[in-house]
């Protein structure tokens, strides 16, 4: 009987290869073919990498032929969010201005998958430079949500969980400075994390707000997410990101403990916030139940300054975007405008001309916030509401381990839906907080809403440094939860796609 | 006060970013919305709070030994570069208006 790859798990996939019952280049093969059959609709992908996919599938059988030890993701294809380095693919950041740029080197994160066994198939689609929830801000082409692909995937990291939603790869990684892995993955209906900031290395992933950027997996199963932390933790700290931290390790060892006498924080206004639909609301409400009755104890608790989080996360990413983006000038490499008589001019026309919209925006106001005068006022009042937030998390975690909530308010929107950008800012509500305090969050499917019968998801969030903790309460809350593929066993693949090329043999 | 077009121009400059005459006026009305979005900021009680820059607070001056080791080379440095010449990634006159280079 044939196999479809978009039925394995990545950790099935690993065991098949080292057991032999197929080969890495068997399911190269087959991730190809279901990206070939798939991507027309979905176009998650900026870049596909048949050769470097092939080459590293080659690599991997020609170890287990020659008896060598494997990674834990041997053979397992994945995709990575076009930020992350990788030599021989563009990395392009959905922009004009690096839509030439080569990789010159590979990211931490990127190469730490590929030592674990993994198997490259491209690069995926964002919004410009990670300034948006939609994805609609690349500058190459849309991601359709595979659920509804009259919808947006979410954003910014929307070709990644888009990639995993429609099968065509069973992991990947995204990027997320104020949701941009847990929002898309809320409205794609796959597991998304980002980790406690410093977990995972940033050497090598274009940076966007560098005391907000974290890098972390996409899957189809909490075991997938944990095993792809795996790899991009157990390598320690990486010397060459100086915020890299060592942290604990095994994500999978505590993953099935349970969570009976433990303690799960609610906050009550949350669930009351504005712009938070029924459905959102009610299915949360569910995996609060289901938590429960795995024994877990619900406690109501207070983040007083949590309304405080939107306001100070738009001055301080747009500041530290703004920071960032300023090597942009089009010298050593991105986009050159031509002919220009001075370097002034030049500077600025190829920025004119290499930005969209969206990443002109941000710059502006984080220039504007960062003026003489200004800063004061906003940045640094920022950076104290950031103090208060933090402690509020802190104080909260004294009295539970995990805390639960929406991911996003609402399931996907129809492509421009929301052309206003402040009211698109407004999708992160329930996610920016953590990047602010720099801690833990995932995104766990639950199934279909009941209005609009699309994934709604529900969020944990956890204290620093115990994203193994986190990961044990989204294992709960996926056991005691059908989303689509059975009782505890994670998120379907989205309908319309299921079995769409993939076979493998 | 709001930000005028002309204010809007010189934050443009600033940051070097040429925007184009109707480019100015939709950036306008944008920071404006964004800059009222944030005014609650300004309104927060933060007596005696000190800021955080970083969410990993404890973490200063990470060094490593200061010894040599590898960069990129030169041919892989200027892979992505418009213009060079020899040694160097070439460019307008950094000086005045321009004239010849």
């Amino acid at each position: 009987m044939a196999t479809e790859l978009d039925q394995l798990s990545a950790s099935a996939i690993a065991a098949g290869v080292v057991a032999g019952d197929f080969t890495a280049t068997e399911v190269a093969r087959a991730s190809l073919a279901a990206i070939e059959a798939r991507d027309g609709e979905v176009a998650a992908f900026l870049q596909v990498s048949p050769e470097l996919a092939l080459a590293a599938a080659k690599a991997t059988d020609d170890a287990i032929a020659a008896g060598e030890k494997v990674g834990p993701l041997a053979g397992v294809p994945v995709a990575f969010k076009d930020n992350m380095h990788l030599v021989g693919t563009r990395t392009t950041c959905a922009s004009r201005m690096l839509a030439d740029y080569d990789s010159t080197y590979t990211a931490t994160c990127v190469s730490r998958l590929l030592d674990a066994g993994a198997t490259p198939m491209g690069k995926t689609n964002m919004d410009e430079f990670a300034f948006g929830s939609s994805t609609e801000t690349s500058h190459f082409h849309r991601t359709y949500n595979p659920w509804d692909t009259e919808r947006v995937p979410g954003g910014s990291s929307g070709g990644s969980a888009a990639s995993v939603a429609a099968g065509e790869v069973p992991v990947s990684l995204g990027s997320d400075t104020g949701g941009s892995i847990r929002q898309p993955a809320a409205l794609c209906g796959v597991v998304g994390m980002k980790p406690t900031y410093g977990a995972v290395s940033r050497y090598g992933v274009v940076a966007f707000g560098s005391s907000l950027d974290q890098v972390g997996p996409f899957g189809r199963t909490v075991g997938d997410v944990a095993l792809a932390m795996n790899a991009l933790v157990a390598g320690g700290r990486d010397p060459r990101d100086c915020t890299s931290q060592d942290c604990p390790v095994d994500f999978l060892e505590h993953l099935d403990d349970p969570v009976e006498g433990r303690r799960v924080g609610i906050i009550p206004e949350l669930m009351e916030a504005k712009g938070l639909t029924d459905e959102v609301k009610s299915a949360v409400e569910g995996a609060a139940r289901t938590l429960e009755s795995q024994g877990a104890e619900l406690v109501e608790v207070d983040l007083p300054h949590m309304g405080d989080s939107i306001a100070a996360y738009y001055v301080i990413g747009p500041c530290e975007a703004f920071s960032n983006l300023a090597r942009f000038d089009g010298v050593r490499y991105g986009y050159q405008e031509p002919g220009c008589a001075t370097l002034a001019e030049q500077s600025s026309r190829s920025r004119a001309a290499g930005f969209g919209p969206e990443a002109k925006r941000r710059q502006m106001l984080g220039a504007y916030l960062l003026s003489s005068g200004v800063y004061e006022k906003y940045y640094y009042r920022a950076q104290q509401a950031r103090t208060l937030i933090t402690q509020d998390y802190a104080a909260a975690y004294e009295r539970v381990d995990v805390i639960l909530m929406p991911a996003s308010p609402r399931s996907a929107f129809k492509f421009g839906e929301i052309s206003d950008p402040t009211e698109m800012y407004l999708s992160d509500m329930y996610t920016i907080s953590i990047n602010i305090a720099g801690n833990g969050g995932i995104s766990v499917p639950l199934g279909l809403g009941a209005d609009t019968h699309l994934p709604v998801s529900a969020q944990l969030v956890g204290p620093a440094f115990k994203d193994r903790s986190l990961l044990t309460f989204a294992r709960a809350l996926e056991r005691g939860t059908d989303a689509g593929a059975g009782m505890g066993d994670g998120a379907p693949v989205a309908p319309d796609f299921v079995g769409r090329g993939g076979d493998l043999a | 006060m709001a930000l005028s077009q002309e204010d809007v121009a010189g934050i443009a400059e600033y940051a070097q970013i040429a925007l184009a005459d109707d480019e100015l006026a939709e950036m306008t009305t944008y920071m404006n919305e964004a800059v009222d979005m944030l005014a609650p900021i300004l309104e927060y009680d933060l007596d005696g709070v000190d800021p955080t820059f970083h969410p990993i607070g404890d973490l200063s001056n990470v060094m490593r030994p200061d010894e040599p080791t590898p960069g990129l080379d030169l041919d892989t440095a200027f892979a992505n570069a418009g213009s060079t010449r020899e040694r160097y990634f070439r460019v307008p006159s950094i000086l005045g208006d321009g004239g010849v280079a």
